[in-house]
């Protein structure tokens, strides 16, 4: 468990409380409405949102920004999600020094996707750091008051770190031999990836063994055939289960927008009343809800982990 | 070809330069290349001086293009462009050779894309070095993850490996962390894997990059290693010969 609670989020995890997180997306727009109002809506189910970094390598409002903004006019603590595709080492501490300024209190540290998948596919990709090595910077700077080339920080930002792990990776080994490095490294929490499959997760669980950093594992009830669509498409490392996946496309055909509504959560709650049920016996400390969009799940599939 | 004419659209006298280094070995500037690119080219209307090179003889080294070049200097002083079929640094030491050492200053074009340095073969050639000044090779199981990785990670894998061990980015290629993963765990040495390795240190590759040797090699020793070999074709028959069976000795 973290040496220093510094977030909402770790107190919680570190009382031994069950620990729901959400998930905020930043547009590609001049304001970060969308994403506040989302948060209001989420505000007392889940503890803490993730504000996501450029997700998928699609440029929208900087997540330092938009975590920032969202924080401050909803209350809601935002997990700051940085990733390292955009940023070389220079500006990464830059923008971890402004999270602490900001009064941000938890990053999660990512090596993003690569640029070539996203919406600006001539970008130069800098990728400078990794997930592990961003870490590692964020554990000197507040830890030891020195960044990488040991200069030292005036009044270093107070800040939980955590990384992501990816279950459902096609070489389980190397993925897991990854997680026990970022752990060795000193992260403070790990979100996983999105899990759809009961057996992928066991396996995870199984071949990285006992730790004392708390796991959250992640799910995505998407609020449209569309977005469940893209991301079986589109997210590396993600397979949508082909029931689930059909399922949600017959909602299409559904004209009334109530009763597709309707729908949708009826399939959502079904799937993933399953999962969470089989959730409770892991060693997860926690869910993270990516309902990007689809704030009212959250309440009704919190319900079931009651 | 579109780009190339588009360079030379409104100039008349081209000079064709094929390299006898890599793009000869690849087909890219060599003597038939250079050939075919002429005839498109007066096709277009232009009136084309070819200079092929050997293979042995790069355009990227100032001693050897400077013979090709001295030899048609009439033709280079009074043509419009030269179009060079070789990769960046051919096209740029041509560039300072005419501009410097012959005293005219010309439009040098390339013909040719260079994707960099590659190794392998005889048919599928892979970048697997980018000479970066610091290599990392005895880290990471002899695999270079900044060139292999297609996001060239030193703390690897991404959470993007597609099914069959494949990358995130082009999924006919190999997730170079999953070979390294699988080379560590052949050698025992797995454990390792698990340490971080330091973030790379760029600073090594502060360009552009200048080398001086302190012995250069003269044209003359390298004519004469070539002798040694008596003709092109033995040189190349020594490079794709496999290598003699070797006999075990009998123990007495």
């Amino acid at each position: 468990m973290a040496k220093e609670i510094y977030s909402q989020m770790m107190k919680e995890l570190s009382e031994g409380k069950y620990v729901f997180t959400g998930e905020l997306e930043p547009e590609k727009a001049g304001n970060v409405d969308a994403p506040i109002k989302a948060a209001k809506e989420m505000l007392g189910l889940v503890c803490a949102c993730n504000v996501t970094d450029n997700p998928q390598s699609f440029a929208y409002v900087s997540s330092l920004a938009a975590a920032y903004k969202i924080q401050l006019e909803t209350g809601m603590e935002c997990v700051y999600q940085l990733r390292c595709s955009d940023r070389n080492r220079m500006a990464l501490l830059s923008d971890v020094l402004g999270a602490g300024t900001l009064g941000l209190k938890s990053i999660l540290a990512l090596a993003g996707d690569h640029v070539a998948l996203g919406d600006t596919p001539d970008a130069k990709p800098v990728f400078d750091l990794d997930s592990t090595t961003l870490i590692h910077m964020i554990r000197k700077i507040v830890d030891e008051g020195k960044d990488l080339g040991g200069n030292d920080i005036e009044d270093p930002p107070k800040l939980n770190v955590g990384g992501a792990a990816a279950p459902g990776a096609a070489h389980l080994g190397a993925e897991v031999g990854k997680v026990k490095r970022k752990i060795k490294v000193g992260v403070d929490y790990i979100q996983t990836q999105v899990v759809y499959y009961q057996d992928v997760l066991d396996k995870f669980f199984k071949e990285l063994g006992p730790t004392d950093v708390p796991i959250l594992v992640g799910i995505y009830p998407a609020k449209s055939f569309g977005s469940a669509d893209f991301f079986d498409k589109y997210v590396a490392g993600v397979d949508v289960p082909p029931d689930y996946l059909a399922a949600m496309k017959e909602t299409k055909a559904i004209k009334d927008k109530e009763k597709k509504r309707e729908e949708v959560d009826r399939i959502n709650l079904e799937f993933f009343t399953d999962f969470l049920e089989h959730l409770k016996g892991t060693p997860a400390a926690g869910c993270h809800m990516m309902a990007v969009g689809y704030p009212r799940i959250v309440g009704p599939l919190k319900k079931v982990m009651d | 070809m579109e780009e190339i004419l588009g360079y030379l659209e409104g100039k008349k006298n081209i000079v064709v330069v094929g390299c006898g280094g890599c793009a000869t070995f690849y087909h890219t500037g060599d003597k038939k290349a250079v050939a075919e690119m002429a005839d498109k080219l007066t096709k277009e209307g232009k009136d084309v001086t070819k200079i092929s090179m050997p293979l042995g003889m790069q355009a990227c080294e100032t001693e050897k293009i400077s013979i090709f070049l001295q030899k048609k200097k009439d033709k280079v002083e009074n043509c419009d462009a030269i179009l060079v079929m070789s990769c960046g640094d051919g096209v740029q030491v041509i560039t300072e050779y005419t501009d410097e050492e012959m005293g005219i200053a010309k439009n040098v074009y390339p013909a040719n894309d260079a994707l960099g340095l590659v190794g392998g073969g005889p048919n599928q050639l892979k970048e697997t070095c980018q000479s970066c000044g610091m290599c990392e090779l005895g880290k990471t199981a002899g695999i270079c993850p900044l060139t292999a990785c297609g996001k060239g990670l030193m703390n690897g894998p991404c959470g993007g490996v597609r099914e069959g061990d494949k990358c995130e980015i082009d999924e006919e290629k190999d997730c170079a962390w999953v070979k390294i993963y699988k080379r560590m765990e052949r050698l025992g040495e797995l454990d390792d894997f698990v340490e971080m390795n330091d973030p790379h240190e760029w600073g090594k590759m502060k360009r552009p990059r200048l080398f001086e040797l302190k012995e250069p090699m003269s044209m003359m020793d390298m004519m004469g290693s070539m002798m040694n070999l008596n003709t092109i074709s033995g040189y190349m028959s020594m490079m794709f010969a496999k290598p003699p069976e070797q006999k075990e000795e009998k123990k007495e």
